[in-house]
């Protein structure tokens, strides 16, 4: 099996969708990239996988934007790893995208219901 | 943009290299994780580390990516695209050597060309705010600028509140200055104050020396005028000299590039107040004389108000000459920029078509180069591409590569220019004829439009030539290259072929061109003007109150074997007067000479005899040349006929300069052999010459000199300009003739090294793609002489490669050579041209025509003999 061959069997996120999945997985624990995947596609149960060749991009994106601080620890490898967490601002971000998706969600539920 | 974001933008500026392993141990990291979470489900290790690669996708990619993210990457792509670029010139630096030297070459050529344009198109002065400078003009575009009397500029600067201040420029002389002719220009004494440059040694002028008794007896040399008369001598300064007669003082030096506001500098400025005692026998009262205004309008004055002040003020003066400020006076910026640079450049577009040709010509080397090494990088790029490199990451990085190339050939083009310049100017001062009077060239210096000119050609050039090429290896497919396979059958077969058919064809057309001018110049210096030249001059006479005293010292000069009076002088047309012999009238041209003329320039009276002294203008007696006597009296002896002639007077028209010829009867009395005169100088001889004497004002003196002419022009300049320190030239006829074929000769030279370069880049560009083609197609030329093909029919096979571009090249350029020719002819000045250049010279054609085909065989010698040489044993195990 290709890369090819995977990368297109994972249903396609919402845009935008994936910069809010990333802060709300951050919102208790300080996590690296793998971990938020995996917590992401566990969670979900194998319904969203995220694309890693976009995640890493994304999480630097986050942490320039200041939504996100990252630090290096040891890891559970004895490795160290670039663990994520929310900073105030993200905090605040979450919550605001939190709001819009409920709305979103709702709208488009309504519509599939009565429509 | 947050705090944080700065930071960790800083961060990755200023320690690159920890972020770039911060980003490599992260992205290492989750594969690692990723792999051991596969073996914790029970996977072998090797498919788990596979497994999570494949699932993670392109490291380099996602890293690419990362890197866009933090803002900084544009600098850190280009750090290192730099290095990358540069190393792979290392690792074939033959091959960009050879693109820097070729375009370097081409653009050096065109460089040269901008670099005189710029000068006369462009300021290149040290005028500060050289764009407040106006000068008064009527509107009509007429060549006179000298409107204003001098009481009329006074009041101009006194009642008027245009300019900051405004100078005045009265008339440009060619002087004598202790014996050799110099240009003056005679400027008011705030000339240089207006202008706000100052000397580099010594003083020039200021309004405070007018002031003086006797005003402030010195002159202001310009650089030229240093260099050209007194050898950068910085002594010079203080020194005394002659200048038409009057000792003035060489007060100061102005910096190198200062020429005023003209298109060409005097040689020298000399104070207004002085014009008078200089110009003695030509003085007018001051009243008289007109100059023309330049001023530095006053900040805040719009053009359009200065030009309504200007005209209230005008409608103001009294008593202006009415003629003169009939027209309303308006403003004309003035940068010292040629007066109509639409003239200019129609000039300079053939010359630019001439130099852009050879660009042309080297930028397709490179095309070609780049193309044959495209093949092999398409390994390098199409690796590149599978590791996951995005194809906008390898088009920057090919443009990188151009971009410093175009760098390196521009400042290439640059020394090449500056070297093309020096020598040509060199040359060219060199061989001029020496007593032309006042040619005078300066090698134009080069500025930030001549380096931006170079830089944006220069890229220009490389992303057209080299670009191209590599953004044609980026299309390709990485996994057949993977593989091995190179995509040869991408080969570019036909853009290589145009390339080679536009070499050919601009080095044909060069080459006839060259040739057409030597052929040229050859029939030109073998052409025979009809009249003595080796060791005759002309004298002129231009200052009549001293000609008893000149003449005195001509007949007694021991440097003069014999002498003739002659108006007008050999350089000039001759009149056009009006023979009646009673049959018909005839137009004739005729000239004034006294009867020693014939002998001096030993043209043949083959019938009857010249004037004797005794006969002067009075005398109704002429001599006719032999086509005259023809045309007139066909199958009669001309001698003894009598007719009238008077000058070619056109009714309602004023009389011209030739007034002095009466209306008379005459009679001939001898028959001169015909004079063919000069072509280039345009100088035919008269039909009919009427007797005068040195004696009659306005008339030139011809004299055949003892001795060496250059020896003897030096002697008589001594000798004359002691008794009129202001006298005019002394022309060796030598140098006339050799105009003939001097202005041949430079455009021989130069056409000739346009066409050899041509000719050199063509050949090189040969050489270089039948080398590659032989090497391309070793293993068929292999089996081909497995085979039993002789070394006659490779040698055919590797020509016939390149023989159809090279005869459309050749065809083409001959067509366009023929056609530029037929078009030239077809203009008004077709005649002229067609005396002087064979423009279809077939000679000029054929022999332009092999010299390219042989130029071609000789490049293509070398490749042909390598695979004539090629063993098929071995090239058959080659892969």
């Amino acid at each position: 099996m290709s890369t090819a061959d995977i990368m297109t069997r994972v249903p396609d996120l919402l845009p935008g969708t994936l910069d809010l999945l990333i802060l709300r997985t951050l919102r208790s624990d300080a996590l690296h990239g793998w971990a938020i995947a995996e917590r992401v596609q566990a969670i979900s149960e194998d319904v969203l996988q995220i694309n890693q060749g976009s995640l890493y991009p994304a999480l630097h994106r986050l942490e320039h934007q200041g939504w996100l601080d990252a630090e290096w620890r040891v890891s559970e490898l004895g490795r160290r790893a670039k663990y994520y967490r929310l900073t105030a601002a993200g905090r605040r971000q979450l919550a605001f995208e939190t709001r819009e998706w409920e709305r979103m969600s709702q709208a488009i539920g309504r519509v599939m219901k009565l429509a | 943009m947050t705090l944080r974001d700065v930071r960790l933008r800083l961060r990755a500026l200023l320690t690159p290299r920890r972020a770039e392993r911060d980003l490599h141990d992260e992205l290492a990291f989750h594969v690692d994780r990723e792999t051991k979470k596969l073996i914790d489900e029970g996977m072998a290790a090797a498919e788990a580390r596979s497994r999570a690669q494949a699932r993670f996708g392109s490291v380099p990619l996602a890293a690419d990516r990362c890197r866009d993210q933090r803002g900084t990457a544009a600098v850190d792509n280009t750090i290192r695209d730099v290095s990358y670029a540069l190393r792979a010139f290392g690792r074939a630096p033959l091959s960009a050597l050879t693109v820097v030297v070729t375009i370097a070459i081409g653009l050096g050529a065109v460089a040269v060309l901008f670099t005189f344009l710029n000068t006369f198109l462009f300021r290149v002065d040290r005028v500060p705010d050289i764009d407040a400078m106006y000068g008064v003009e009527r509107p009509r575009a007429d060549d006179d600028r000298a409107l204003l009397t001098q009481p009329q500029f006074d009041a101009l600067r006194r009642e008027t509140r245009i300019f900051t201040d405004a100078y005045a420029v009265g008339p440009h002389l060619d002087l004598r200055v202790d014996g050799e002719m110099m240009t003056g220009t005679f400027v008011s004494a705030n000339f240089f104050q207006v202008l706000g440059v100052s000397s580099v040694l010594g003083r020039a002028f200021t309004p405070a020396d007018e002031e003086r008794p006797g005003g402030f007896p010195a002159i202001v040399l310009s650089d030229k005028g240093w260099r050209r008369r007194f050898n950068r001598d910085p002594a010079v300064l203080g020194r005394r000299v002659l200048v038409a007669g009057v000792p003035l003082e060489i007060a100061g030096i102005m910096p190198a590039g200062f020429r005023g506001l003209d298109v060409s500098g005097p040689d020298f400025w000399a104070p207004l107040s002085l014009l008078p005692q200089l110009q003695a026998d030509q003085a007018r009262g001051a009243g008289d004389l007109t100059v023309e205004v330049v001023g530095r309008l006053r900040p805040g004055v719009s053009v359009e108000s200065a030009g309504a002040q200007l005209s209230a003020w005008t409608s103001t003066q009294p008593g202006r000459p009415p003629d003169r400020t009939a027209d309303r006076l308006m403003l004309v910026p003035r940068r010292g920029t040629l007066p109509h640079p639409m003239e200019a450049i129609a000039i300079f577009t053939p010359l630019f078509l001439a130099f852009g040709l050879i660009l042309l010509i080297g930028c397709a080397n490179v095309a070609n180069l780049l193309l044959a090494r495209g093949v092999a990088r398409q390994r390098e790029i199409g690796i590149r591409l599978s590791l996951g490199a995005s194809r906008r990451r390898i088009v920057r990085q090919l443009m990188t590569e151009s971009l410093l190339l175009a760098l390196a050939a521009a400042a290439g083009g640059y020394v090449v220019s500056r070297v093309a310049l020096e020598e040509s100017v060199y040359w060219a001062v060199r061989t001029m004829p020496v007593d032309l009077g006042d040619i005078n060239l300066n090698v134009p210096a080069a500025d930030w439009r001549v380096a931006l000119f170079l830089v944006a050609t220069a890229i220009a050039a490389t992303a057209f030539f080299a670009l191209m090429p590599a953004l044609q290896a980026t299309r390709i497919d990485p996994v057949r290259t993977l593989r091995g396979e190179l995509v040869r059958d991408a080969r570019p077969r036909r853009a290589r072929n145009t390339l080679i058919g536009v070499q050919v064809f601009a080095s044909a057309l060069l080459l006839i061109c060259a040739v057409i001018f030597l052929r040229s110049a050859i029939a030109s210096s073998r052409f025979d003007p009809g009249l003595r030249t080796s060791d005759t001059v002309v004298i002129q006479m231009i200052n009549e109150p001293k000609r008893a005293a000149m003449l005195q010292a001509i007949g007694r000069d021991a440097a003069i074997a014999s002498y003739a009076a002659v108006r007008p002088d050999l350089i000039g047309q001759p009149f056009v007067g009006v023979a009646d012999t009673g049959a018909g009238k005839t137009r004739v041209s005729y000239k004034f000479v006294s009867g020693q003329y014939f002998d001096v320039l030993d043209i043949p009276i083959v019938r009857g005899r010249t004037f004797a002294a005794s006969e002067d203008e009075h005398h109704p007696v002429v001599i006719v040349s032999e086509s005259v006597a023809r045309a007139l009296w066909p199958n009669r002896n001309a001698i003894g006929e009598t007719f009238r002639i008077e000058p070619d007077v056109e009714p309602g028209k004023p009389p011209a300069e030739d007034a002095m010829l009466v209306s008379r009867l005459v009679t001939v009395i001898g028959i001169a052999r015909d004079v063919r005169g000069f072509r280039y100088s345009d100088v035919k001889d008269a039909g009919i010459f009427v007797p005068t004497s040195p004696s009659v004002p306005r008339t030139s003196v011809v004299a055949r000199v003892n001795g060496s002419t250059d020896l003897a022009r030096q002697t008589l300049l001594d000798h004359l300009t002691r008794v009129d320190p202001n006298m005019g030239l002394i022309i060796m006829m030598r140098t006339v003739a050799r105009l003939e074929t001097f202005f041949l000769q430079i455009a021989f030279w130069g056409s000739l090294i346009l066409a050899g370069l041509a000719l050199l880049l063509t050949g090189s560009g040969l050489y270089g793609v039948l080398s590659y083609l032989v090497e391309q197609r070793t293993r068929e030329i292999g089996v081909r002489m497995a085979l039993g093909a002789s070394t006659r029919r490779l040698t055919l096979l590797v020509l016939s490669q390149t023989s159809r571009p090279v005869t459309w090249g050749l065809v083409a350029g001959a067509g366009l050579a023929a056609a530029l020719a037929t078009a030239l002819l077809a203009t008004p000045f077709g005649v002229f041209i067609a005396e002087i250049v064979h423009v279809t010279d077939p000679i000029a054609y054929a022999v332009s025509l092999l010299v390219v085909v042989g130029t071609c065989l000789l490049a293509a010698w070398i490749p042909v003999r390598r695979a004539a040489r090629v063993d098929p044993m071995r090239a058959l195990r080659t892969d």
